[in-house]
């Protein structure tokens, strides 16, 4: 060995574990976050308001335990209201001038204590559960406060430039009046108020979600995204392994099966979004599959995705079992037939659960083909004999619908980080359950 | 053993099926992301009050809506606009019959990034700026900045309801950005300071503004009397009349009862008011 040709195998393994680090740092990179942020859905400090929405939509929680907290929530805000109430009485003795212009300031306090604590004392409830509860979240709360205590304010003096965010302190609105100690009061007294409490909440994932993600879990998505899933890979893997027996065992090497190898590779590279379209026009507005999107036509249309990959995965399977094998079967008196379901397919299962599994992730993280054949943005969890007819929310598709289309996305992007976090580690767990059994097989095989 | 978990699945198959010819409170809507938030709020609410009922929405676009109707795979479809005399006729020659029922208005506002200093548009100006005769916002007064248009997609109902009312049913721009939701609208403006957008009134909040149009800001009150030019009616299409007592029914008229109002109102819309609106 020359002194270069080492010196360039030093180089390519240097490159190797080069490539090899730069992968890792961006499999942390992509997977930390999306641990740590989607904890955020699970583990968090909830305050007493989340305490009090938890008891009256999903029925939790120790009752009597929560009236006490209520209670305190009630005498620690009970200077502040009491504030309100004066300046408010005071109004209409302030000179028609002043009055309109406080009465404004007043209505945008009072819209912002509303967001920050829930409805004020002796308001009727409101009919939507999100304007029900003030922040239950201690980190949104603390966003909240800051909105009650500084105004924004945009200076347009430069006409140059784009205006410069300011920020003026609201008591300044207030200075002179009942109102103006009420924000170092606010300021000191949020916690007292609110009464943080770290706060486990393992039922996102078995709770459906109320008022359009705002409260809740993302039990529907989850079950969704399982039922779509497996739905694909039901009705893909029979067709896909039979085809691939045919094409590997029993098809003559002629014009029909090249034809055909070249459609599959082909259909591998199509766009999601083009079976998509094609299951909607296809399973719903041609066959009627179900009445309006469903499960089963989000399913046949996954189907179809998936079903090159696993025809491919289970031809390389089948082409790397040995000839001998086959050859064993049929000296033994096994028909041709015989010899691959007893011998050459159980040899080749392993290989097969691989295309399976990999197909299976694709499956659950697919968009674009569910959007318009299965996919809903607010739904109820399905019961097993739903997936004919109805349409589900599915994980893939809700956390694009929360990060984008929805109304209130800076509000509840918990729940945004939450779902991807519950739609990786479904990915992972379906994949780690395929590597043990495939494990399992490969030993009883050898056995 | 594999025969009785083959029978075993045969069965449960047969059992789901038959049940689901028995589910019967099942309501699907499709269509306008605008419309979106309100069928959401009602979804919400006839749920909690009626345990047994489900509902669905998706929020695919006004012209999604309209077909998913027209294919009769869906029982409501929320729309931003009206349905056009072609979609009608596509629905009867499939034996669908089409019923407008105007849930809410809505006012279109044009926002922009809050730094933008504008203090208001003529629609003429809105015009010019999609058409792409005005360019930069220094000939309308700010810094020299790129205006960057944003637009809904052709799907959408609120984009057909701004290239009637705006743009006179012209083109836009070859360099609008189209996006897909009155979400996307907002947050694409929000993060680009000389950006131009349009949306819904209840997608409007803080972190975006508003700018008058023909010096009438949207609000409740300038949509209701119709001063601000932009101003929509918000639609729900069903096939043929609900009949009364359905759970469609009740979903349909909410928005007439003060629980439906409020609903209508705390997600940013403007209820309709007692007279019917014109």
């Amino acid at each position: 060995m020359t002194p270069g040709t080492r010196f360039i195998e030093r180089l390519f393994t240097a490159a190797c574990y080069g490539a090899l680090a730069v992968m890792v740092a961006a499999l942390l990179l992509l997977l930390v976050p999306i641990f740590v942020k989607g904890m955020g859905a699970l583990v968090f400090h909830g305050t007493v308001e989340y305490r009090r929405m938890r008891h009256e939509l999903f029925d939790r929680g120790d009752g009597a335990q929560l009236a006490r907290e209520q209670a305190q929530m009630q005498r620690a805000a009970q200077p502040m209201y009491a504030m309100l109430a004066e300046f408010e009485a005071a109004l209409p003795t302030n000179p028609p001038a002043v009055r309109a212009t406080q009465a404004a300031a007043l209505r945008d306090l009072q819209q912002r204590l509303r967001v920050l604590l829930g409805p004020l004392p002796g308001e009727p409830q409101p009919a939507l559960p999100r304007s029900q509860y003030g922040q239950t979240r201690w980190d949104r709360a603390q966003v909240k406060l800051h909105e009650v205590l500084y105004a924004e304010v945009w200076d347009y003096s430069n006409p140059d430039t784009m205006g410069q965010k300011m920020e003026v302190p609201r008591q300044e609105q207030f200075a002179g009046t009942a109102l103006a100690p009420l924000f170092p009061f606010l300021q000191q007294h949020t916690r007292a108020i609110l009464q943080p409490r770290l706060t486990c909440y393992w039922r996102f994932f078995t709770d459906a979600s109320r008022d359009a993600h705002f409260f809740g879990g993302i039990k529907p998505e989850l079950v969704g995204t399982l039922y779509l899933t497996l739905g694909a890979v039901l009705l893909a893997v029979p067709f896909g392994v039979l085809s691939a027996i045919y094409l590997v065992e029993f098809a003559r090497d002629g014009l029909l099966v090249r034809v055909l190898r070249m459609c599959m590779n082909t259909l591998a590279g199509v766009p999601s979004i083009v079976f998509g379209l094609f299951g909607l026009a296809c399973f719903i507005n041609t066959m009627h599959v179900s009445p309006s999107k469903s499960v089963l036509a989000g399913s046949l249309t996954l189907a179809l995705l998936i079903l090159p990959t696993i025809i491919r995965a289970a031809e390389e399977a089948l082409r790397a079992v040995p000839m001998t094998y086959r050859e064993a079967a049929i000296s033994l008196g096994a028909t041709p037939w015989y010899a691959v379901i007893s011998t050459v397919v159980p040899a080749a299962l392993p290989g097969i659960l691989t295309g399976v599994v990999i197909s299976m992730g694709r499956a659950a993280g697919e968009t674009a083909p569910i959007i318009f054949t299965a996919a809903v943005s607010v739904g109820q969890t399905l019961r097993i004999w739903d997936v004919l007819t109805q349409p589900t929310p599915v994980l893939s598709w809700n956390i694009y619908n929360v990060a984008t289309e929805h109304e209130a996305v800076d509000e509840i992007r918990h729940v945004q980080f939450g779902m991807v976090l519950a739609l990786v580690a479904l990915v992972l767990l379906l994949n780690g359950a395929a590597i043990i059994l495939r494990a399992r097989m490969a030993r009883a095989l050898k056995g | 053993m594999h025969t009785r978990t083959i029978t075993a699945t045969l069965t449960a198959l047969a059992l789901s099926a038959v049940m689901a010819t028995h589910a019967g409170e099942e309501i699907v809507v499709d269509g306008s992301t605008t419309v979106g938030p309100i069928a959401k709020a009602f979804a919400e609410y006839l749920m909690s009050q009626h345990p047994s009922l489900r509902i669905s929405v998706s929020e695919s676009g006004s012209g999604n809506g309209a077909k998913s109707l027209i294919n009769g795979a869906c029982q409501v479809a929320t729309m931003s606009r009206p349905m056009k005399p072609q979609e009608t006729l596509a629905a009867q020659v499939k034996g669908i019959n089409p019923v407008a029922h105007i849930i809410a208005m809505d006012g279109l506002p044009i926002i922009v990034h809050p730094s933008n200093p504008l203090k208001g548009l003529t629609i003429e100006q809105a015009r010019d700026i999609y058409f792409g005769r005005i360019n930069n916002w220094q000939f309308l007064g700010g810094p020299n900045a790129r205006i960057v248009r944003i637009s809904r997609d052709t799907n959408s109902g609120t984009y057909e309801c701004f290239m009637e009312m705006v743009m006179n049913k012209t083109r836009l721009a070859n360099n609008v950005e189209y996006v897909g939701s009155n979400g996307a609208v907002r947050q694409r403006v929000m993060n680009t300071p000389a950006a131009i957008g349009y949306a819904g009134l209840g997608f409007v909040d803080a972190t975006v503004k508003a700018v008058p149009v023909n010096g009438v800001m949207p609000t409740a009150a300038t949509v209701l009397d119709n001063s601000y030019p932009l101003s929509r009616p918000l639609f729900m299409y069903t096939n043929g009349e609900p009949a009364t007592g359905t759970f469609l029914h009740a979903f349909l008229t909410l928005c007439q009862t003060p629980k439906g109002k409020e609903l209508i109102q705390a997600v940013g819309f403007v209820p309709l008011v007692e007279g019917g609106q014109q």
